[in-house]
This record gives C-alpha cells, structure tokens and sequence, in this order.
C-alpha cells in the first residue's frame, strides 16, 4: 500500500500454506471455513509484525484474498492424494445421507464409482477455480479481522522508517 | 452527495448482494436436487471446500441438506442479517472497524462450542450451532465492508452516483 509496508507475497503463502494443509485433511475439516479464516489472520499477523507502520483494513483484505487463494491450491494439491480417502468419506456420507434424504435420485451409488478412479484435469482446475473464489472471499474477511487484532502500531513505531 | 458516502454506498451493496447471492445457492442446492441435479451437484461441491457438510449437522430443505452444515448456516444468514442491520447502525458514513472486545465477545459462544465439540466434550445440538454462528456471522459484515471500502478506494477511487440528467 506504501513504500514502508513489507511485501505481501511471503505472509500470503505462509497464512495460505496453513490453512489449505488444514482444511484439506479430512479429519480436521470439521472446523470449516474457519481453517480459511484463521488462515488469512495468521497472514495479516505475520504482515503487520514486519510492517513499521500500521495497516489498514485494505492492506488486510488484499493479503487475506491472497492468502485464500494459496489456500486453495494447497488444500487441491493436498486433495490429490487424499482423494481415495475423501472418496470414501464421501461415500459414508451419500449412505448417511440416503437414510435421512426422503427420495434420493437414481442412480446416486455410481456417482461416486466414476470419480473414484481419480479426477480430470479440468474437473481440477475448475474445483480449483471455484475454491479460489470462494477461498479469497473467506480469506479477505480473515485478514480485515487479523488487521484489527494486530494492525495498530503504537506512535513511535510509525515514524521508523527505512 | 459526497463522494465518501457514495463509496460506502456501492461497497454495502456490494456486499449486501453478495451475501444474499451465497445465501440463496445454499437453499438452490436441496432445492434443484432433482429438477437440475448436475448444477445441484456443483453447488454442494463449491461448499465442500469450506464445509463438511454432514448430514446429521444440517438443516434439510425438500427433503435434502442445506449446502453447508448448521454452523456454517449461521454464519452466513448471521452475515446477511449485519449487512441489513449496517445501515441502521453505522449509516453511510466512513467505515471503522468494530472495537476487539466486541469481536472477541462474540467469538466466544462459536469457539467453545467448536472446541467442546471437537475435543468430544459435548456435543451440541444443531440450534446452538445456528446460533453460535448467527451471533458470530452477524459482525462479519462491519469487517468486510470497511476493507471493501478500502480497497474500492485504492484500486477505483471513488464511485460517483450520477443524478438524473447529470452527465459527467
């Protein structure tokens, strides 16, 4: 945002690398959008400790959408492996779910027989596609949250300048 | 009109429509399970990322889960409910950040009943999850719209809403 403000890129990753790692584990995953979230806070943290100068909610917006997009393409290359085992979750849950859904369609146990063999890569890319946007939205809210928490710096910390 | 109020303006409907958009595909995903399964499909499958979207954790709508599970339900119709509020409380003046007391005191309820939750020390019913997250969702928007706004005004400067007959 200014010259005295350290460069978005590395807390962006760093914040991002975490949150997708832990979102995409499919035990962990019960904490929902909140890994992407608290991501994106731990981003605008590590982004205002070397800042001189205090952030603003932009600053903090800008590095957490960054951040939730890292996010989602870690937590999809974090997926790729996962995926016999994500496969099976999901299948445990179309079970569940067949005994509380009142009619479910036909056809429903062969949908996931055809993904079980692995993903296309457009079907990737495009899950990739829609996590980012859906990521940097939930990310951009986490990092105007971090901002509030850690963006303030007191008087004399804005006046050191490089 | 100045052009500060005009910004915080565009920005509140900004995220006013996208939260009603967010909304409405939670309930479009139960809703087309059968008319339009395929877009249905996609719908649960961009929540998945950011959800777990278990069955017994959900609210079910024509007989199918929401896209998302309780909690997550709260947080976003939580969201919806602060953005309509915003107006009544903050007005179109510049935005500022809620104090962090306030956030934390509303951070409360969601992260003791997750934590409790996750470490098998209760287990909460779904009305508690909707409304620990109604409680937490609902000062999400007084965050967003300030750095929305932020960013609209570095990146777009400011929005100007034309008068009628106004040219320029």
């Amino acid at each position: 945002m200014n010259d005295h403000k350290p460069n978005m890129l590395a807390p962006a990753l760093i914040g991002g690398a975490v949150a997708g790692v832990l979102s995409g584990i499919p035990f962990l995953n019960c904490f929902c959008c909140l890994w992407i979230i608290g991501g994106a806070v731990l981003a605008s943290y590590l982004l205002a400790k070397d800042s001189p100068v205090s952030l603003t909610s932009g600053d903090g917006a800008i590095v957490g959408a960054l951040a939730g997009i890292s996010a989602a393409v870690v937590d999809s290359l974090v997926g790729i492996p996962l995926h016999g085992l994500n496969v099976a979750v999901m299948r445990r849950m179309m079970e569940r779910l067949s005994e509380f859904a009142d009619e479910m369609p036909s056809g429903w146990e062969n949908w996931l027989d055809r993904t079980g063999g692995g993903v296309s890569i457009a079907m990737f890319f495009m899950g990739l596609f829609i996590s980012a946007a859906v990521f940097a939205a939930l990310g951009a809210l986490g990092g105007i949250i971090g901002t509030s928490l850690f963006g303030k710096k007191k008087a004399q910390g804005a006046e050191i300048a490089h | 009109m100045k052009k500060g109020p005009n910004t915080v303006l565009m920005t509140w409907l900004l995220v006013l429509l996208g939260g009603l958009l967010w909304n409405a595909a939670l309930f479009a995903a139960p809703l087309l399970r059968q008319e339009a399964p395929v877009v249905s499909a996609m719908i649960y499958a961009a929540f998945s990322p950011v959800c777990h979207q278990i069955p017994e954790r959900s609210f079910f709508f024509r007989g199918f889960p929401l896209a998302v599970c309780g909690r997550c339900l709260g947080i976003y119709l939580g969201f919806s409910a602060g953005t309509i509020l915003y107006p009544f409380l903050r007005r179109f003046s510049r935005p500022f950040l809620p104090a962090t007391s306030i956030f934390v005191l509303v951070s409360l309820p969601i992260g003791l009943d997750t934590a409790g939750n996750f470490l098998g020390l209760w287990a909460s019913p779904i009305g508690l999850r909707l409304a620990a997250g109604l409680v937490w969702g609902s000062v999400l928007p007084f965050y967003l719209i300030t750095g929305l706004y932020e960013v609209l005004r570095l990146f777009g400067g400011n929005f100007r809403l034309k008068s009628p007959g106004q040219t320029k």
